[in-house]
């Protein structure tokens, strides 16, 4: 015996909800920051040190946890100079050996002598391939750059 | 509405000849539920695209030439040695080495900060440490307001220094 159920047509009020949901929305609009795009992932260390990452005009000189070199530019015509015609739509490319990167930085330099050089790794590289990459940097004659970190609230 | 109502009680249907003209009510409902649809849509995405910390970026400053020598006072000068299992031995000037860890640094930076005004600390972070050390280390030298700072190869010097500590 099936017994017919009885429909209830229920009608919910959905205004304060939307009200709600809207709210969120935007404030989530207006706050939102997108996730910068990177061309390798990295856990950052942190540290308390606030001082802001330019946006433009950046040199990022990527060390992965497995000792992988990758360079960043952020401008597309920069790009197309340096690591040709076909990466440039690509945000950076890696690195084979550290003769390359001394080579590319030096040409980097020139080619905008306003570009800032920052140096992004994981916390746990080995402190020897930074070593190597500050010595790099030293001889090619940045002497001034900047470590990406987290900041740290305390 | 309601003195319209008193007015002819009982009646349902009002009297065409009334001065005030009822307004017609209608009752609009909008089925919120695709609007609502894509609101969630939309909230879920921003929700999770965003990022509220941002990286921030520390400064280094680092010699033109690594030939360069600059005379320094050895009393004022400190030697931090940071060792890949994150023990810490620092020496001032020609004194024994001391063995310490990475929470006394602070402490440590703060009274010879106060006891030294020129004080002067040459980082050295063994190769074989890793990357946060090193970057934990400039940090607290940043929050001790130490301006000279320099990062130095850990060499085989060290080392021995070590060992020698480790040895007693």
């Amino acid at each position: 015996m099936i017994r017919k159920k009885a429909r209830v047509n229920i009608h919910i009020d959905m205004t304060p909800m939307v009200d709600v949901i809207m709210l969120l929305l935007t404030f989530f609009m207006l706050t939102t920051q997108f996730k910068p795009d990177v061309v390798a992932e990295v856990t950052l260390p942190v540290s308390h040190s606030a001082i802001k990452l330019p946006e433009s005009d950046v040199m990022t000189i990527v060390v992965t946890k497995d000792n992988q070199l990758y360079m960043e530019l952020d401008s597309q015509n920069l790009r197309a100079k340096l690591f040709g015609e076909e990466n440039k739509l690509k945000l950076g490319i890696q690195i084979p050996d550290k003769n390359t990167l001394a080579d590319l930085m030096i040409k980097a330099r020139v080619a905008n002598p306003k570009l800032r050089t920052v140096v992004r790794s994981d916390k746990d590289t080995e402190f020897g391939q930074i070593e190597d990459v500050i010595n790099l940097l030293q001889k090619v004659k940045i002497t001034r750059f900047s470590l990406v970190t987290m900041l740290e609230e305390s | 509405m309601a003195g319209a109502d008193l007015a002819a009680p009982g009646s349902g249907k009002k009297k065409k000849g009334q001065k005030r003209k009822a307004k017609k009510r209608v009752n609009v409902r909008i089925d919120m539920t695709p609007m609502v649809d894509v609101i969630m849509l939309l909230l879920t995405f921003f929700m999770l695209t965003t990022v509220f910390k941002l990286p921030q970026t520390m400064e280094i400053n680092i010699p033109p030439d690594s030939n360069i020598s600059v005379e320094v006072k050895m009393s004022e000068l400190m030697t931090l040695r940071v060792l890949a299992d994150s023990t810490i031995v620092y020496n001032m000037g020609i004194e024994d080495a001391q063995a310490i860890t990475f929470k006394d640094v602070r402490p440590l930076f703060q009274e010879k900060k106060s006891a030294i005004p020129g004080l002067i600390v040459l980082v050295k972070v063994e190769r074989e440490g890793s990357f946060s050390q090193m970057v934990d280390v400039m940090d607290e030298i940043n929050l001790a307001d130490i301006t000279r700072f320099s990062l130095a190869p850990y060499t085989d010097k060290d080392k021995a220094v070590v060992r020698k500590l480790r040895g007693m």
